[in-house]
């Protein structure tokens, strides 16, 4: 028997929106107790967690791994290192690797290769067309039963409703999710960012907020008409919430996404064409970042999800236009939700726990994390007082696309704890 | 002794003070008058060496700038960089710091995309001379464009100038626009409503019909010229609609004339599309001035910008 | 700083006449330009054209500016702005007489000199200077001074004119008691 006791914690408990001032025992890997100065017992190794905050472990429902394919931009080992410094257990792989994870075979062998080699659990999303080529679907039943739990083409959005509905109505014997960019790549094509006056200003070529919001639109009308488990990635506009909080009240089964970045940041700060700020879907305008917090605490986004994605530094010193879209997430997620939403009153810590952990484990198919006696103990410690710097050297991640490079933000993750290494 | 204080790079008009616009243009024209004298130089650089990095063929723009440095006595090498340098896996920041290694002292940037000038800037302690990068900045074409205006009319302070075409897609539409409004120069516009977005800067009046461009009165009207290739994006459905309803066709030059309004061309000129034949021999059309203005003016940007090599001492005034 | 003054404004003017009757002298009614270098030199070249002219004719003017010119460009602290040249008549062949306030290193007349070069060749360039403090740092010598100072190298030499600062003098500021 091991059995381990957290002393001077404050713990996000189930029914309490701020963290509680208790201590908790764990013994062998499931949660004893959580009560206020639990009295140690002979044996306990003591922790002293100098009032840090014990939460439910993250779970990040979008992530590129990169490998295969890219592995001089991140690795199964140093996405997962990443992830696990974040204070993720648990993240969703993307499928846009090179090759592309589209067969059964392929998601196998990705599952295989992250269970023998990854730091935290691993799930596996396989493409929804072969070569994510939006023509062909790829073989869903398949990806099933190798374990995938989610098909999508990631950033190439479906041109054809046809194929769209065809996989709504084909994955809905197997409990698949169907993930979708919204998009409209004939008002989208060459945009690299939101199209406003800061594109004018910059001379850039811009993605207008409509292209979002016609994909969004066209994507729930197709799933109000044929059922399907439809998930929204990467919501980044006004009006985009807006039509998912319509489809929601309509019976649509949906879920959605946004991203850290989309909510903390916006449009005007990429004034010095610094790539570190180009992702698709753009950032957007003020008001925007303000429908989507608005968005989340209503329910009508379901989780916030980091979208991480690892480009090499000779990407990313591309000129802006050939410069690939996205940035890296997980090392960076919790310290800027912490210092712009938490610290502000905007957002409590219970939300965060049920956007950046409960809903996602519930979209991959897994059981919240509590944090009360008789449950596994999954959790992240996180010292709230910390200067976080993010600097090349401290990131885990192979690459440092991050806006918040050279920044300082408020936490950072000290320890993570997962029921199989205890 | 007046003076003006150090800037290293022009990229744009973004953090730039009328005053710092005025003591450019002030300086280009003693640097216009040397070209009466019997030896056209100067040894102001002599030593200095300018780069001219050109992404982008250009042949007018490369020209004039490497006129003006030489005018000043400076070592000029044409930089040719092949357009597929990116394919074969070198990005910009191995051009430059392969350039930087040269001791080069400016480099005049030209790139179809925006923003690359202000990214080579950063990587090196060259002046950086932005010669017109994507859709964002032309800085040296609006600063001729001004010199040449001011010829004219010494205050600029109150003129109009209308700028009609292609905004959309034009780095000098939005420096002209920018370093016009700068000098207090009324700025407006007029084209097809796709070439003109909703989100140009609030000062420049907009307008729809050819009629409210005249009771505008600009003392000049300038105008874009239009890419061709606009054509098949449907921007506007073809060349003889877009000369009948924005271009300046035989009737409007006559009300032109009539007014006295100059016209200005960044060139080269689509005849028959932006403007009739006849606007070519009219005598108030600038457009070859415009073209031996940009000798004098980009002297005397290359004259207003210090690079980062050398560091300077503070006072040697006392030189006589 | 010690503060001496070196002429007062009827010494300037009596320099200026004295300087102007040796240049007469010399000269008699021969075509002369007179070349003023930016800023105080003009002004000189203004005087000695006006107690000129009463007696001769023939006498050309202009003006020069050396910042171009100059070999310390990288070294200052801002950049000079541009006044321009002004040279009204044709250098080829002219007896040019360059004036200047003070003549220290050299170097602008150094300077002024290749900017006539460059409009052309003249017959002959001689130079007449108020003051002259030493130190110089090239062969260079003023055809005609109105007044020799012997300075420090780091002290300064003002000539002040009312046409710039609003009274005629030369003052001599040291760093040691005088």
């Amino acid at each position: 028997m091991s059995a381990r006791l957290f002393q001077n914690a404050h713990i996000v408990v189930p029914g309490q929106s701020d963290p509680q001032a208790l201590d908790l025992r764990v013994v062998d890997g499931v949660i004893q107790a959580v009560a206020p100065g639990i009295a140690p017992e002979p044996g306990d190794e003591r922790i002293d967690c100098r009032g840090g905050i014990l939460l439910p472990a993250l779970c990040d429902a979008h992530v590129h791994i990169r490998e295969p394919g890219q592995e001089d931009a991140e690795t199964i080992e140093s996405g997962t290192e990443a992830a696990a410094a974040g204070g993720f257990s648990r993240i969703l792989a993307m499928p846009n690797t090179d090759p592309p994870i589209d067969t059964g075979g392929m998601v196998g062998f990705i599952q295989s290769m992250a269970d023998r080699r990854a730091r935290i659990p691993v799930s596996v999303a396989g493409c929804l067309t072969k070569g994510r080529e939006g023509a062909k679907l790829a073989e869903i039943a398949d990806m099933a039963e190798q374990g995938a739990v989610m098909v999508t083409d990631c950033n190439h959005a479906l041109q054809d409703a046809y194929v769209l509905r065809r996989a709504l109505e084909y994955t809905r014997h197997f409990d698949m999710v169907v993930g979708v960019y919204p998009d409209t790549p004939a008002l989208s094509k060459g945009g690299v960012m939101h199209e406003g006056a800061e594109s004018f200003r910059l001379g850039l070529p811009g993605i207008p907020a409509m292209a979002e919001e016609i994909g969004i639109e066209r994507d729930l009308r197709v799933a109000a008409a044929v059922g399907g488990r439809i998930h929204i990635q990467n919501v980044s506009t006004a009006e985009g919430v807006d039509s998912i909080r319509r489809w929601k009240a309509r019976g649509v089964q949906v879920t959605a996404e946004t991203t850290p970045h989309h909510l903390l940041l916006n449009h005007t700060q990429l004034g010095n064409y610094n790539t570190h700020f180009k992702m698709m879907p753009p950032l957007r305008t003020e008001a925007d970042q303000q429908a989507l917090l608005e968005g989340l605490l209503d329910g009508t986004l379901d989780m916030i999800a980091t979208g991480h994605a690892p480009h090499t530094d000779f990407a990313k010193n591309l000129d802006f236009n050939h410069a690939p879209f996205g940035i890296i997430g997980l090392e960076t997620a919790l310290p800027a939700l912490h210092t712009h939403l938490i610290q502000t009153g905007k957002l409590t810590w219970a939300q965060l726990c049920r956007l950046f952990s409960d809903a996602p484990r519930r979209l991959l198919n897994l059981a919240p994390i509590a944090l009360e006696p008789g449950q596994p103990f999954e959790a992240a410690l996180f010292d709230p007082a910390a200067e976080n710097t993010i600097t090349r050297a401290a990131l885990k991640s192979r690459s440092f696309n991050t806006p918040w490079l050279n920044r300082t933000l408020h936490g950072r993750v000290t320890a993570l704890y997962l029921p199989r290494d205890q | 002794m007046k003076s003006v204080s150090h800037r290293k790079d022009l990229l744009s008009f973004d953090n730039m003070t009328r005053e710092e616009a005025l003591a450019i243009l002030d300086t280009a024209k003693p640097f216009k008058d040397l070209f009466t004298r019997s030896v056209k130089k100067v040894p102001t650089l002599r030593g200095k060496t300018v780069l001219n990095l050109f992404y982008e063929p250009s042949t007018r723009t490369r020209t004039s700038f490497e006129i003006a440095a030489k005018r000043l006595s400076a070592d000029v090498t044409n930089f040719a960089v092949s357009t597929s340098s990116v394919v074969k896996g070198e990005s910009i920041l191995d051009t430059i710091d392969t350039l930087q290694a040269m001791q080069v002292d400016y480099m005049i940037v030209r790139h179809g995309v925006s923003g690359v000038p202000e990214y080579i800037a950063r990587h090196t302690k060259a002046s950086v001379i932005n010669a017109g990068d994507g859709h964002h900045a032309h800085p040296t074409q609006a600063l001729l464009d001004a010199f040449t205006f001011r010829e004219i009319y010494p205050d600029l302070q109150g003129k109009r100038i209308v700028v009609a075409g292609d905004i959309l897609h034009s780095r000098v539409a939005r420096s002209v626009f920018q370093l016009m409004h700068l000098l207090g120069v009324e700025v407006g516009t007029f084209g097809p409503a796709t070439l003109i977005p909703p989100t140009i800067p609030d000062y420049v009046n907009v307008f729809t019909r050819f009629e409210e461009v005249l009771e505008f009165d600009p003392h000049v009207l300038y105008l874009l010229r239009l890419q061709l290739e606009r054509q098949t994006a449907n921007f506007f459905p073809s060349m003889r609609e877009y000369h009948r309803v924005y271009g300046v066709t035989d009737e409007r030059f006559r009300q032109i004339r009539e007014r006295g309004m100059h016209i200005m061309h960044p060139g080269p000129v689509n005849r028959g599309v932006e403007l009739v034949d006849d606007v070519m021999t009219y005598e108030r059309t600038l457009i070859n001035t415009q073209v031996e203005n940009g000798i004098a003016t980009r002297m005397a940007v290359l004259y207003h910008l210090t690079p980062e090599v050398k560091s300077r001492s503070h006072d040697t005034e006392e030189t006589a | 700083m010690q503060e001496n003054p070196v002429l007062n404004p009827e010494a300037v003017t009596e320099a200026v006449k004295r300087l102007a009757n040796e240049i007469h002298a010399a000269h008699g009614d021969a075509p002369i330009a007179f070349v003023g270098i930016h800023t105080r030199g003009v002004i000189l070249a203004d005087r000695l054209v006006a107690e000129l002219r009463t007696r001769r004719g023939n006498i050309e003017q202009g003006t020069l500016d050396i910042s171009l010119y100059r070999d310390d460009l990288d070294n200052l602290a801002a950049l000079p702005s541009i006044e321009g040249s002004d040279i009204p008549f044709e250098v080829e062949g002219a007896t040019i007489l360059l004036c200047d306030d003070v003549l220290y290193t050299g170097r602008t007349i150094r300077a002024a000199m290749n900017v006539l070069l460059d409009y052309g060749r003249p017959k002959c360039i001689q130079l007449a200077v108020l003051a002259d403090r030493g130190h110089r740092e090239l062969p260079i010598a003023a055809t005609w001074t109105g007044i020799h100072i012997p300075t420090r190298r780091d002290d300064y030499l003002r000539v002040h004119f009312k046409e710039t600062d609003g009274v005629d003098d030369v003052i001599h500021y040291s760093r040691d008691p005088a």
